[in-house]
């Protein structure tokens, strides 16, 4: 006799999440602002054979529900991180490991303080809990700057348009339009880039950094300009019995860049 | 001579395609698998200030201004790798004396054996003027929606005001309708009963127009609007004393009525008679002055209709797709006939009973149908 399938949570739907994998143990791969779960297409294969690999989109991002959308919700990392623990929940994740790329090691940090039973293992990769300089904290960035970024991303629409937007949505009458959607990623709305920027690059999560119980990797890259050498050092002395690893690849992206060393870091770790 | 002809085309082409390379009008960098440019040409080098030397060894991301550099770890880079080219990228290059140049920036990667990134061929086209024009069209929607928004708080606070307009005239009016009253029951001359008749005509007019904007704002405020239902009392003498009401406007006017209500009705008398009102009002405005406004009120098997009819030229087709939108004033003719909310107010209560309000109009007579279920399903 077939065992009933139970209905997927919602949230699964909603962030367009994946399971693949065997293994006791769950893993959870959240990608940074700019792109979606394509940053982890050279790194989460390799843990398949021992872990069950969990990859999503956050709301806004990829293949999520655009419509759950809430500027309101999403415009702290509380919004985010909320979505992680009920993703999570819904998969049944309990001492899973977290890997969170960029904003997304913050999105984890304050995920696992809402629920510590979820995650026993963070991978930190390029972290930064404060992009703008602030007194003697050295962040990378002015906050001109970030205006101007928030400015520059009006003009660069990542193949969006208005044409585009009803397939995006889910308003499949136009499958011309669908079939160069599928070969085409990150794309968003500029609207929500813009305030998942506003988001990212505006908060300061400094009080986020408070130590957690779960073991804590911390992946630094050379020359990352979003994220330098200095604030991951900040990071680790914030989170005591954090390990650091400074990798060769330069960059904000190893996952994309130097995967195979990110995947061994990663592994060498859990 | 001719054997040497293919060789010397290929010498010039030779020649030709370093030269298409170094001075076509784009530039174009060529960078190893992390950005790091390992030629330009001579177009971008003279677009930039910079020369050939100054380029090579530099990152690409190096010559982005802050905002740029971001875009292109957190998409540029990104994209490149998950889907090997990236394109109509709108970047500023900082040039050699710090000016920004815009440009739009095609990219596309070649791999290795292994398929890690070898190199990465970027095409970068001036775009100055495009820039400002996209500029000014973002600028542009900017105020256009800045625009709505305030304009949208406008709306509302009209609609505000003339609801809480339209609640304060209520007093004075009443106080208007209880001096009349008062002095109907004194002895009066003639002239002066004429004179009374035609202010308490007034005061029904001025009461129905407060009742309908009032209406129509708290429609658009979002209440809609609400009814009281209550099918045991009899809904015939609330249509008798509309009638008598705008007989009493209009007392040159013949307004003939058949009432054939046997059955209760499951409606909101008050709402049904400001409906009548509101359609009787329109046809002794708009009917033929020497013909009569015909009210047929009956139930017939589950069905309450009410139809009011009047002679004179039919409404057009036109005019007839607008009549019950709010403000519509019809195709010119009688000047002082109110807001044009009656027949709009008239088709709200009609849908708020689950009904219909229909018309129809021709050359023998244009006559508004009121239909709906005597009782609602439960």
């Amino acid at each position: 006799m077939p065992a009933t399938k139970a209905l997927p949570d919602p949230i699964v739907a909603r962030l367009n999440a994946r399971v693949s994998g065997t293994g006791e143990r769950f893993m959870l791969f959240a990608h940074g602002f700019g792109c979606d779960q394509a940053m982890w297409r050279y790194v989460a294969p390799a843990f398949e054979a021992d872990f069950r690999v969990v990859l999503f989109d956050y709301v806004g991002a990829g293949g999520s529900d655009l419509a759950a959308y809430d500027p309101q919700k999403y415009a702290s990392l509380d919004g985010y991180a909320e979505d992680v623990v009920e993703l999570s929940r819904a998969l049944g994740l309990t001492d899973a490991i977290f890997v969170g790329h960029s904003v997304s090691a913050l999105v984890g940090l304050i995920a696992a303080r809402k629920a510590p039973e979820l995650f026993s293992t963070l991978v930190l990769v390029g972290p930064s809990p404060c992009y703008i300089d602030d007194g003697d904290y050295r962040g990378g960035f002015s906050r001109t700057q970030i205006d101007e970024l928030l400015e520059f991303l009006d003009i660069n629409h990542v193949g969006w348009s208005q044409a585009m937007a009803p397939v995006i949505m889910g308003n499949a009458d136009r499958p011309e339009l669908g079939e160069e959607l599928t070969s085409s990623f990150c794309r968003t709305d500029p609207d929500i880039a813009k305030r998942f920027a506003r988001t990212t690059f505006l908060s300061d999560s400094r009080a986020d950094l408070v130590p957690v119980d779960a073991r804590v990797l911390i992946l630094q890259c050379r020359d990352d300009v979003i994220a330098p050498e200095s604030v991951g050092a900040y990071v680790q002395a914030a989170l005591p019995g954090s390990e650091l690893v400074l990798l060769d690849a330069t960059g904000h992206c190893p996952n994309l860049s130097a995967p195979a060393e990110t995947i061994a870091a990663i592994k060498a770790f859990v | 001579m001719s054997e040497d002809k293919p060789a010397l085309i290929a010498e010039a082409a030779a020649v030709d395609y370093e030269d298409l390379f170094e001075t076509a009008p784009c530039g174009y960098l060529s960078t190893d698998g992390n950005g790091r440019i390992l030629r330009a040409n001579r177009t971008f080098s003279d677009w930039t200030g910079f020369g050939g030397d100054l380029l090579a060894g530099r990152h690409f991301a190096d010559l982005l201004p802050i905002a740029g550099k971001i875009f292109y770890e957190t998409h540029f880079a990104p994209m490149l790798h998950v889907q090997s080219a990236f394109n109509e990228v709108a970047l500023d290059i900082v040039t050699a004396d710090g000016r920004h140049l815009p440009v739009l920036v095609n990219a596309a990667v070649r791999r290795d054996g292994d398929g890690s990134i070898a190199s990465i061929r970027i095409t970068l086209f001036k775009s100055t003027s495009r820039r400002a024009y996209e500029r000014g069209l973002i600028a542009q929607r900017d105020t256009a929606e800045a625009n709505i928004l305030v304009e949208r708080e406008d709306g509302e606070l009209r609609e505000q005001f003339i609801a809480v307009l339209g609640h304060d005239l209520r007093n004075p009016l009443a106080a208007i309708a209880s001096g009349v009253r008062l002095l109907d029951s004194e002895v009066l001359s003639e002239r002066s009963r004429k004179i009374l008749t035609l202010i308490d005509g007034s005061v029904v007019r001025a009461a129905g127009l407060i009742d309908n904007v009032l209406d129509f704002a708290r429609g658009r405020l979002g209440g809609g609007i609400t009814l009281q239902r209550e099918a045991r009392e009899p809904l015939e003498p609330v249509l008798r004393q509309v009638v008598a009401e705008l007989r009493a406007i209009a007392p040159d006017r013949t307004v003939d009525s058949i009432y054939n209500l046997a059955e209760p009705i499951d409606c909101d008398r008050v709402r049904i008679g400001q409906l009548v009102s509101n359609l009787l009002g329109n046809a002794l405005t708009h009917g033929a002055r020497n013909e009569p406004v015909r009210l047929n009120a009956q139930t017939h098997g589950c069905v309450l209709t009410i139809s009011i009819a009047n002679g004179g030229p039919p409404i057009s087709e036109a005019a007839r797709a607008r009549l019950f939108q709010p403000f519509y004033r019809g195709d010119g003719g009688v000047r002082e006939q109110g807001l044009g909310l009656g027949l709009h107010i008239a088709s709200e209560i009609a849908r708020a009973h689950g009904g219909t309000l229909e018309v129809r109009s021709d050359a023998a007579e244009t006559v508004f149908t009121f239909t709906m279920t005597l009782m609602q399903e439960v």
